[in-house]
């Protein structure tokens, strides 16, 4: 048996890892130390560079400086090749599988000649091998398609170790099942690490640090905060603390005005997800005129469903929406811009703004919905004078009427669509991820204008994984895990009671 | 040897570069063109005379290419109006098989008073174009079926039906041929006193005027453009995607339809099996070349039905075969979409790449 407290000379040891993507250092320093036959959880919030570490370390990235050292000797990694010679292997969240293909025509496909592994009846022989060790049954001639999300996941699992992999990186694999599913996954883990396989596990659940984890290692904005602590004795307090940081607590406005009726109900939403996971499962909420309730949470756990359950986008299996006492579903997003719904999207050039669209085009395009500049004849003129008037009005850096709008930086679409969307009848803002990408004067512009369109009588539901954000603006705050609401906090509540919900 | 190597989307690529390559990818095509027509046995000294002279500058051959472009410039505007929307339109010689058909069956069956037969006709060869696209329509609308296997098959259907017509019902006695009877003077399109030049033409430019104006100017047609380029963000702000895209889509029809009926209402004056004019890979040229703009349309049509129009002088003087013109039609069309392609993206030298 291996010594659980990590005595053991490290099998992988990253140190001083720093990436830069053009002008953003998104690993500064960071690294990650990982035992023999241990089960490791890396922990961190969105954007913390987990995944860029990770893909470092699968030779995806190269690093810009730092060290692997893989079994005591340095490990130059500059290709997914190389790490796969080194016995790394990656489980990512988004499955690499060819879905018309059989189990083993998968593992042929990934062995790519590799001795031992190059007829379909070895593929066989050797997959019954692994599963079995790792308690799973895999049918070798089942087509991808035809299996579950759990067990493509077993297939991945048992093609990573087919190739070799030592040291085996699984991207929040509970993510994606069921409680049961979760369960059994985590004993195959623990199978694997007492084999003496070493397992780095990424994940957002307590549970799976406390409980299933030899040592965990947090990261917080590109670096490593707490390095290879001893899982056992750490509460939720304590990890969310690390993860987070210690924010201080924002400063609330000056005029906490009283909110008034409720604009915005949702009541059991409930929405599928096209891979057939939990999208969000009956969510209930409310937010008055006047204030914005902040929606925080891990990415991933049914926010982009909420916000387009609410908008219009996604088909709701169950519940209701109503604004301002108006059902409005079933319905689409007409209907419900009609009675004045606003949003402001998480991908602003994937659904907000058309990006080959000159910018008068853009700014007209939800009133040209509404038949506002003209029922059939379009009044080209009309739409130029208002689109100079808002470049003006909102200071549009590098924006005319007729450029395209895909040539503006990041912040000015951003202002371009604020512009459009809080331009007027604004009586429930979506705003979900209104600042990711920004910089701090874009970002303090967005969640001022937020503010001014909440004093004026609007109901914000603001959906962010930045939860900094979500504390500075929020009057209320509802958090999101595993599609559920799972907790409220009312306003100026820290950090830390926050992130412990989202743990959960 | 591709490393390093990057793709960079212009900015802005200005008029003169943009000119200037499509300039450069005809001159290419053309030249390409030249060679393979030396060695499929065409004398170089005639090949100016036949290629150029005979089809653009000789009255008795520009008459021709306007005649033949007119249709052309219908099923242009076809797909440019499709393709403005993302609907894939493969269908176009279906929908102007059963044009021809309803501009047919109003003719044979003396449908209406005979001052109104001509309009009657056209406007059902519409509605039949109409009708045709329509099937691919509400079947990707409910059921999400690819409107491209959907459109290109029913052409064959569409052929089918035009046979089964005029080896039946609709065969002239007279003839020994299967085609229907020759139309009376009152149901052809009149002459314009320029070759076999018709009234078509005055539809057709009409017909790009029209589409111009619904493109640039309308709400249905700004509208498309925003849906045809980012369906998800005209979706979540509300445009009536569905409403749009029914009327863009059966507008694309009716003008392939309409294409049939300015064929046997203008020069066949009557239905036959061959007038098909491979109006879907032609109309698919011509909007390309066109990049969907209604003006340009009118251009690339007439180049088109110009290189058609040598391609037919081609067969006929020296025994070439349809697959020599159809390899020369494509071969200027990759050229022009090859300099279409440069003059939007420039080729860029990764730098201080490292191993």
């Amino acid at each position: 048996m291996i010594d659980r407290a990590g005595v053991a000379a490290p099998v992988l040891s990253m140190r001083g890892i720093c990436k830069r993507f053009d002008d953003r250092l998104v690993l500064d320093h960071a690294g990650l130390e990982v035992a023999a036959g241990e089960v490791h959880a890396l922990l961190g919030e969105n954007g913390a560079g987990k995944s860029t570490l990770m893909n470092i370390l699968t030779g995806v990235y190269t690093a810009d400086t730092g060290d692997i050292h893989v079994g005591g000797a340095r490990a130059a990694i500059r290709g997914p090749r190389d790490a796969r010679a080194a016995g790394i292997g990656m489980v990512h969240q988004h499955f690499r599988l060819v879905d018309r293909f059989t189990v083993t025509e998968n593992i042929l496909l990934a062995a790519d000649g590799q001795i031992g592994l190059r007829r379909a009846s070895e593929a066989a022989a050797a997959l019954a091998v692994t599963s079995a060790e790792l308690g799973f049954a895999v049918d070798p001639t089942a087509r991808i398609a035809d299996l579950s999300v759990a067990e493509r996941q077993r297939v991945e699992i048992c093609r990573v170790l087919l190739l070799g992999a030592r040291i085996v990186v699984l991207d929040e694999p509970t993510a994606v099942l069921t409680d049961r599913e979760a369960t059994s996954l985590l004993a195959a883990i623990r199978r694997l690490a007492d084999a003496g396989r070493s397992v780095v596990l990424i994940t957002h659940k307590l549970r799976e640090v406390a409980g299933h984890s030899d040592r965990v290692t947090i990261m917080r904005q590109g670096k490593t905060v707490s390095a290879s602590l001893d899982a056992k004795g750490l509460n939720a307090d304590d990890l969310a603390r690390r993860m987070v940081g210690e924010i201080t607590p924002p400063e609330r406005r000056a005029v906490v005005s009283a909110p008034g009726p409720d604009r915005l109900i949702a009541t059991d939403l409930t929405v599928a997800r096209p891979d057939g996971g939990v999208g969000i499962d009956g969510v209930s909420l409310r937010v008055r005129a006047g204030e914005i309730l902040g929606v925080a949470g891990i990415g991933g756990n049914g926010q982009q469903q909420l916000a387009d359950a609410v908008t219009g986008l996604a088909a709701v299996t169950r519940g209701s929406v109503s604004i301002d006492g108006t059902t409005v579903l079933p319905g689409g997003v007409a209907a419900r811009r009609a009675l004045g719904l606003r949003v402001i999207p998480s991908d602003r050039m994937a659904s907000g703004l058309i990006g080959d669209l000159d910018v008068a085009d853009n700014l007209a395009l939800t009133r040209v919905a509404r038949g506002r500049y003209g029922v059939a004849w379009l009044q080209r003129g009309r739409m130029r004078q208002d689109a100079a008037e808002a470049i003006a009005d909102h200071g549009i850096a590098g924006a005319t009427p007729t450029r395209k709008t895909r040539l503006l930086s990041g912040g000015n679409a951003q202002k371009l669509l604020l512009a459009r969307e809080l331009a007027d009848g604004v009586a429930v803002l979506v705003a979900h991820s209104p600042t990711r990408g920004l910089d701090v004067k874009a970002c303090a512009f967005v969640q001022q204008l937020i503010r001014r369109a909440v004093d004026g009588g609007a109901a914000c539901l603001l959906i962010s994984e930045d939860l900094e954000e979500v504390l500075a603006l929020s009057d209320r705050i509802a958090v999101m895990s595993r599609g559920r609401i799972v907790g409220e906090c009312t306003a100026g509540s820290s950090a830390r009671d926050v992130g412990a919900l989202m743990l959960d | 040897m591709l490393d390093g190597l990057t793709l960079q989307r212009r900015q802005h690529p200005s008029r003169r570069l943009t000119f200037g390559s499509y300039a450069g990818g005809l001159a290419a095509g053309l030249g390409l063109s030249a060679v393979l027509l030396l060695i499929a046995g065409v004398p170089p000294d005639s090949m100016v005379d036949d290629l150029f002279t005979q089809v653009f500058v000789d009255p008795g051959g520009l008459a021709q290419t306007v005649t033949l472009a007119i249709p052309l410039v219908l099923v242009g505007l076809s797909s440019a109006i499709a393709m403005r929307i993302r609907f894939w339109n493969i269908g176009m010689e279906g929908q102007l098989w059963l044009g021809a058909i309803g501009a047919a069956g109003c003719a044979i069956h003396d449908i209406g008073a005979a001052p109104l037969r001509l309009p009657l006709m056209l406007l059902a060869a519409a509605a039949s174009g109409a009708l045709w696209i329509a099937i691919p329509l509400v079947l990707r609308l409910r059921l999400r079926v690819s409107e491209m296997v959907v459109s290109l098959l029913l052409s064959s259907i569409a052929f089918l039906l035009l046979q089964h017509l005029l080896f039946g019902g609709w065969r002239d006695p007279a003839n020994s041929f299967p085609v229907s009877p020759p139309f009376d003077p009152v149901e052809q399109l009149g002459l314009l006193g320029f070759g076999n030049v018709h009234t078509g033409l005055i539809l057709a430019v009409a017909a790009v005027v029209f589409t111009a104006i619904l493109v640039d100017r309308t709400r249905l047609g700004f509208q498309a453009t925003a849906i045809g380029l980012n369906p998800l963000a005209a979706r979540a702000a509300g445009l009536p995607v569905a409403a749009t895209t029914i009327a863009m889509v059966l507008l694309s029809g009716a003008l392939s339809g309409l294409a049939g009926g300015v064929i046997v209402a203008g020069t066949e004056h009557r239905l036959t099996q061959f007038i098909g004019m491979n109006a879907t890979f032609s109309g698919i040229v011509i909007a390309f070349v066109a990049r969907f703009k209604p003006a340009g349309v009118l251009v690339a049509a007439f180049a088109v039905a110009g290189i058609y129009n040598a391609g037919n002088t081609l067969k006929v003087f020296y025994a070439l075969s349809d697959g020599i013109v159809v390899l020369i039609q494509s071969v200027v069309l990759l050229s022009l979409l090859v300099a279409q392609f440069f003059a939007a993206y420039r080729i860029d030298r990764v730098r201080g790449v490292t191993a």
